[in-house]
């Protein structure tokens, strides 16, 4: 079994990384650097508990072996999308809407939402649904968390 | 330890270094491309292999290439990267329809079109559009390369006319040129869905006339299928709604479905001439 | 009693945000799988492999490297092996020489250092179990039920008798009777089960983890754990979701844990993945519901006769409760003299069932929202004009001969609904089988209408005696705040929110000044479990009195010390008193806690003296108040495929006095949300080795965002004003009527009554080609 030795960019910061090749990317933030934003919940990429962002694609850690990622790779967790301008939009939405109830899935949520605006920052309300369709929530019924990301996405400064 | 430390994964970073990895191996399951499929096999209890060979990132599977006739499209490109490959989009519709339907944005950013076709699920969502266009895979070892037609690809359940030591490098695929194609899927759910039924299909009609015909259904046998009968009923015919009606019938006579979680025979094997109803009515 | 002047409103109906909801968007909120706690030994449960048999044998593998592994069965219990909840039946883990009656029961526990060794200990204990044939389904029960009704296993009976069922029928013009059913329904809380026992040096245990019901733990393991309640304290981590599956199973969970914690002297944690909390958890009951209904020509109905029947699974748990509720349901929402309902529990070779939003009351209400568009059907009326006409309203008697109060929006929500769907006009436009011009789709609209009993069944409040209280106290800041205590749990559905604003507004304090810590039952007094929607309503009560209690000694500590006697009122956080100028709050709690410490409100929830219940008979005033609700769904159906789109749901609720309309309103699109997955997604059944065949969330099937409708939901308020501030149950009312309401949808489209849940293209395809498809059983 090889140990890796990768140097990764975690919401910003370089971080060396020593793991095992084969442990999920969930467990090496989680486990290893402390980033516990990230939520486990099925383990088998259905829910979106997990969801980061790898190099701009929003991805689900518990699917990826930490080996994938080579020196370099970007990695943006719930910890770091709130030092994005972005991001603080989206959470301030999420909480004027209502848009929380127990929070589990909330992360991975924000983090899905906040890959949508940066690739399209005037989603229409079917896009935002098929943003986030790889997040479960059992809580909220979805309808508040669209809202705010509708909010969200219309507080962007506007690009000339 | 979570269990898939426990695998001795290899990070070749060219095709060539991948290719003399796979050279002594037994198995095709130690290839790890987006891990969709894999890691989820590995956590719920398949058995893990000691050994695998991460080929994601190779820059040799990366790149969709556009040829006079076909589109050569790398097996290590992304349902993503398919939906947002703009200039593909009208020669291989039903073929980015497909990758739209996979998991959600998070899967589609991972799934690689060579891992869905490897795979070799009944429900791989892009099997029935690779069909229907008439292609075929190219397939690399360290002997050399070769070339199996997507039709004789899928052998039998989860199996692939491929060596252990073979890598998918990419897919060969007809451009529709003046045909139509469709994709549509029956899945579990509006999204983030594991299919029930579904069909791509790939018909030129020239003057009023079926001139080819091409429909492959996922889901309803061990392997991805044509439908060779009914392909033949409708060459040469004009699409009345007579033969639209035979059409949904032999499909239906056809197919041989099984009962699982998902959905019942009875209703795939229905749902199958659905389909082909639904492709001839929205040429 | 008089009751209390309430202060000006301020926040009470106002969308306050979420007091809980920094932490959760930022994710620094910590649920218990986030916590780093050194020196954990991890428990994994030691399962049977076979749904039933006798267990003859459990060997720890000779072979195997035991070291550092702590290994506990039942010989290891202290006390008696049994678990309290109902009746005292169900051992902690399967008895040596006992019977096996699940798969999955649990025979041992194996606690390790890491969760992997304890899993790969586990599955090195060998059992020897003498297998017996199993009874694993409700199917296969009620086959029992109608063939031979001696030979039916029921744990629990109990009917409802009102008039004369044989009169009432002789009575009728007509005679309609039917069977629904309805399959498991599996909560799906995001985070799964777990917690960690503490064992502590005096013997006692202090267990921390995702608890619904912090108080069922420490009164339910007193007799296993030879410990009182007092020895067994509980803390609540924050809570990722729970819809009642985390309401009784944690107390299973605490005794697994506590076995090895004891024996071993580490804390020990256990917490599922996914698989594992799919397979071995309770669900919500399967239902078989059989209605033989009497009617007039005019539409009156002169009998009600119904067998409510219930999977309880292997033991009865909290299930006879969960039948009581299902039965209270059965015909509350219309008139009708006679009456007779017969409840059931059976017995299977299956995870006993629990606790899920709705408690009974879906299972009900999904058999007599069906069975009712059946009857208006029957008799040529509009489904909706005949809800109006036979719908309960203030002065009917219940069942149970209970007179609805005038504190009841019945009527309105009606209205409203049908009123914000246009459904009068739409359902002129259903297909009913046949496309109408202009229709690519077949479409449908439905209706239901529901009660829904809010709080403890019967005189289970007045018995309970929720207490609570509101303290003054040092905040984080050091500065002067309040802490509300109350064991009402924060599982997202907002109470912590809406008890800060009943609380601020009593006491007439800034939100901000008031805390709402965790339960941990060291600390807060029981104010009862958080479920049967009684949280706002009957806590919400004790706090809102216990801080008037609070707020009249502030009042009259600073009448004394600061105002020389006169009559002092704390305002707008300033204590008032005419001609003098005012002093700020925080100035006179310094002084208060400075002199006497502290200082707390107190109050003991009770219903009215008039309410009479009579638990044997079944007869009296059932709830203390009743929430009402109408659902409308459209849907289309594509008669290609059979598939069905949820296109628009209007919800109207009578909940009482609304305390927060955007919390309120966010349970209600969730709950609704879960009812569209019973409806048509969440489809578990068992295989022949009693394991259920969804457990993964990959083909356990609950809705994503692009599977919701449009919802409107209105709320038409009508305050239950025996307990300010006036709430009526909220929690379970969405969960009742969305899955009838979308099945009346599906046969004004298609013309087919499925009365199977859930309702997929299969089964709509199956009703539409009976010749082909398998009957919809």
């Amino acid at each position: 079994m090889s140990t890796l030795k990768r140097t990764w960019k975690v919401n910003g910061q370089t971080v060396p990384i020593r793991a095992p090749a084969g442990r999920r990317l969930l467990d090496v933030l989680r486990d290893d650097l402390g980033l516990v934003g990230t939520k486990e919940s099925c383990g088998e990429g259905e829910c979106g508990a997990c969801t980061v962002i790898v190099d701009n694609e929003p991805v689900v850690s518990c699917l990826i072996p930490a080996g994938q990622l080579p020196d370099g790779t970007a990695i943006l967790t719930i910890e770091g999308i709130e030092k994005t301008r972005i991001g603080r939009l989206i959470q301030r939405a999420f909480l004027e809407c209502g848009a929380v109830q127990c929070g589990f899935c909330i992360p991975g949520m924000v983090v899905s939402s906040y890959a949508l605006l940066v690739k399209n920052p005037r989603p229409s309300t079917p896009a935002i649904r098929e943003g986030l369709a790889g997040n479960l929530c059992r809580c909220t019924g979805y309808t508040k968390i669209i809202q705010a990301v509708k909010l969200a996405a219309a507080r962007l400064p506007k690009r000339k | 330890m979570k269990i898939t430390e426990t695998i001795d994964i290899r990070f070749p970073k060219t095709l060539a270094e991948a290719l003399r990895l796979q050279a002594g191996e037994k198995t095709r399951g130690q290839l790890l491309a987006g891990g969709t499929d894999l890691m989820v096999q590995w956590a719920s209890g398949a058995p893990t292999p000691e050994r695998a060979t991460s080929i994601w990132n190779l820059p040799e599977l990366d790149a969709i290439e556009i040829f006079d006739d076909f589109i050569e499209v790398g097996a290590g490109v992304t349902h993503a990267f398919l939906r947002d490959a703009a200039p593909i989009h009208r020669h291989l519709p039903a073929l980015v329809a497909a990758a739209a339907t996979i998991g959600a944005a998070q899967i589609q950013a991972r799934g690689t079109l060579g891992g869905n076709a490897a795979n070799a699920s009944p429900a791989g969502d892009t099997a029935p559009a690779l069909l229907v266009s008439g292609g075929s895979v190219l397939l690399a070892s360290r002997s050399g390369t070769r070339t199996v037609p997507l039709d004789r690809f899928w052998t039998a359940y989860r199996r692939i006319d491929a060596q252990p030591d073979e890598i998918i490098v990419a897919f060969r695929l007809p451009r529709k040129g003046s045909a139509r194609e469709r994709f549509r899927k029956i899945g579990t759910r509006r999204a983030q869905a594991i299919s029930k039924v579904m069909a791509a299909s790939r018909i030129r009609i020239v003057k009023g006339r079926v001139t080819s015909a091409a429909i492959a259904l996922g889901s309803i046998a061990p392997t991805p299928v044509r439908l060779s009968a009914v392909e033949s009923l409708l060459v040469g015919q004009k699409l009345t709604p007579a033969l639209i009606d035979e059409a949904e019938q032999l499909a239906q006579a056809t197919v041989q479905p099984i009962d699982d979680i998902r959905s019942s025979a009875d209703y795939r094997r229905w749902a199958s001439g659905r389909l082909v109803r639904d492709a001839l009515e929205n040429l | 009693m008089t009751k209390p002047q309430s202060p000006p409103r301020r926040l009470i109906g106002q969308g306050m945000m979420r007091v809980d909801g920094d932490g959760k968007v930022r994710g620094t909120t910590r649920y218990l799988n986030d916590l780093a706690y050194r020196g954990l030994l991890h428990g994994a449960v030691v399962r049977s492999p076979v749904p039933r048999g006798l267990l003859k044998g459990i060997t720890p593998d000779p072979d195997y490297d035991w070291s550092g592994i702590t290994f506990v069965t039942a010989a290891d219990i202290p006390g008696i092996n049994v678990v309290h909840m109902h009746d005292r039946t169900m051992p902690l883990l399967a008895e040596l020489g006992g019977e096996i009656r699940y798969r999955g029961e649990p025979v041992g526990v194996v606690a390790a250092r890491t969760p992997e060794r304890a899993a790969a200990a586990a599955a090195h204990i060998r059992l020897d179990i003498e297998v017996l044939p199993p009874l694993l389904t409700l199917q296969e029960a009620v086959a029992v039920f109608k063939a031979r009704p001696g030979a039916f296993d029921s744990m629990k009976d109990q009917s409802i008798v009102k008039g004369d069922l044989a009169r009432g029928f002789a009575e009728a013009d007509d005679v309609l009777e039917a069977e629904y059913w309805a399959g498991h329904q599996e909560q799906l809380y995001l985070e799964n089960q777990g917690l960690i026992v503490f064992p502590q040096k005096d013997g006692s245990i202090l267990v921390e983890g995702s608890i619904q019901c912090p108080y069922f733990p420490v009164h339910e393991l007193n007799d296993p754990l030879q410990l009182p309640p007092e020895k067994i304290r509980v803390r609540q981590t924050p809570i990722g979701g729970a819809f009642g599956g985390k309401e009784d199973y944690p107390t299973m969970l605490t005794g697994y844990a506590a076995l090895p914690a004891l024996k071993s002297g580490r804390p020990v944690k256990i917490t599922y993945e996914r698989n594992e909390d799919i397979l071995f958890t309770p669900k919500r009951h399967p239902v078989w519901v059989r209605y033989k209904t009497g009617f007039k020509k005019d539409g009156t109905l002169t009998a009600i006769e119904c067998d409510f029947l219930l999977d309880g699974g292997a033991y009865l748990t909290l299930s006879d409760v969960v039948m009581f509720r299902g039965i209270l349901h059965c015909a509350l929402a219309y008139r009708c003299d006679n009456v007779t309902i017969r409840g059931r529990v059976a017995r299977t070779n299956s995870m006993p069932c629990g606790a899920f939003r709705g408690f009974g009351a879906p299972q009900a209400i999904w058999g007599l929202e069906s069975h009712l568009d059946a009857i208006a059907a029957r008799l040529g009326k509009p489904p909706h004009l005949y809800r109006l006409q036979v719908h309960a309203r203030p002065g009917d008697v219940t069942p149970t001969g209970q007179v609805l109060s005038g504190e009841n929006g019945s009527t309105a929500c009606l209205k409203l609904a049908l009123q914000r769907a246009d459904f009068a006009r739409k359902l002129k436009r259903c297909s009913r089988g046949r496309l109408r011009r202009g229709q690519a789709k077949w479409y449908g609209i439905g209706l239901a209408f529901f009660g829904h009993g809010a709080a403890f069944t019967g005189d289970g409040e007045a018995k309970f005696k929720a207490k609570g209280r509101v303290e003054l106290t040092r905040l984080a800041d050091g500065r002067p705040g309040i802490d509300i205590r109350v064991s009402s749990t924060e599982m997202g559905q907002g109470v912590h929110t809406v008890f800060t604003q009943i609380a601020a507004d009593a006491l007439s304090l800034d939100p901000g000044r008031i805390r709402f810590p965790l339960a941990d039952t060291g600390l807060t007094p029981n104010s009862g479990p958080t479920v049967a929607s009684r949280t706002t309503m009957v806590v919400g009560n004790v706090v809102h009195r216990a801080a008037l209690d609070l707020k009249r000694q502030i009042e009259s500590f600073a009448s004394r010390r600061h105002f020389k006697g006169a009559a002092v009122e704390l305002r707008r956080s300033q204590l008032v008193a005419p001609g003098r100028p005012p002093l700020p709050f925080a100035r006179v709690a310094r002084d208060m806690l400075a002199e006497l410490g502290g200082a707390s409100g107190f109050f003991q929830f009770e219903l009215p003296p008039e309410t009479k219940w009579d638990q044997q008979a079944f007869v009296g005033d059932s709830y203390p108040g009743y929430s009402w609700s109408a659902n409308i769904a459209e849907i289309e159906i594509d008669p290609l495929t059979c598939e069905i789109d949820v296109k628009r749901v209007t919800a109207v609720l009578d909940i009482g006095r609304v305390i927060n309309p955007v919390t309120a309103s966010g349970q209600v699109e969730g709950g609704l949300t879960q009812a569209l997955g019973y409806a048509l997604l969440e489809k578990i059944g068992t295989g022949r080795n009693g394991l259920y065949d969804a457990a993964r969330l990959q083909t356990y099937i609950i809705p994503t965002a692009r599977d919701i409708p449009e919802f409107d939901v209105q709320f038409v308020e009508y305050p239950y004003t025996f307990a300010p501030p006036g709430a009526k149950g909220l929690g379970e009312l969405p969960m009742d009527g969305l899955a009838p309401a979308i099945a009346n949808a599906v046969e004004a489209a298609t013309g087919r009554r499925i009365r199977t849940l859930p309702i997929t293209p299969e089964a709509i395809f199956a009703a539409l080609h009976p010749a082909q498809g398998a009957p919809a059983s």
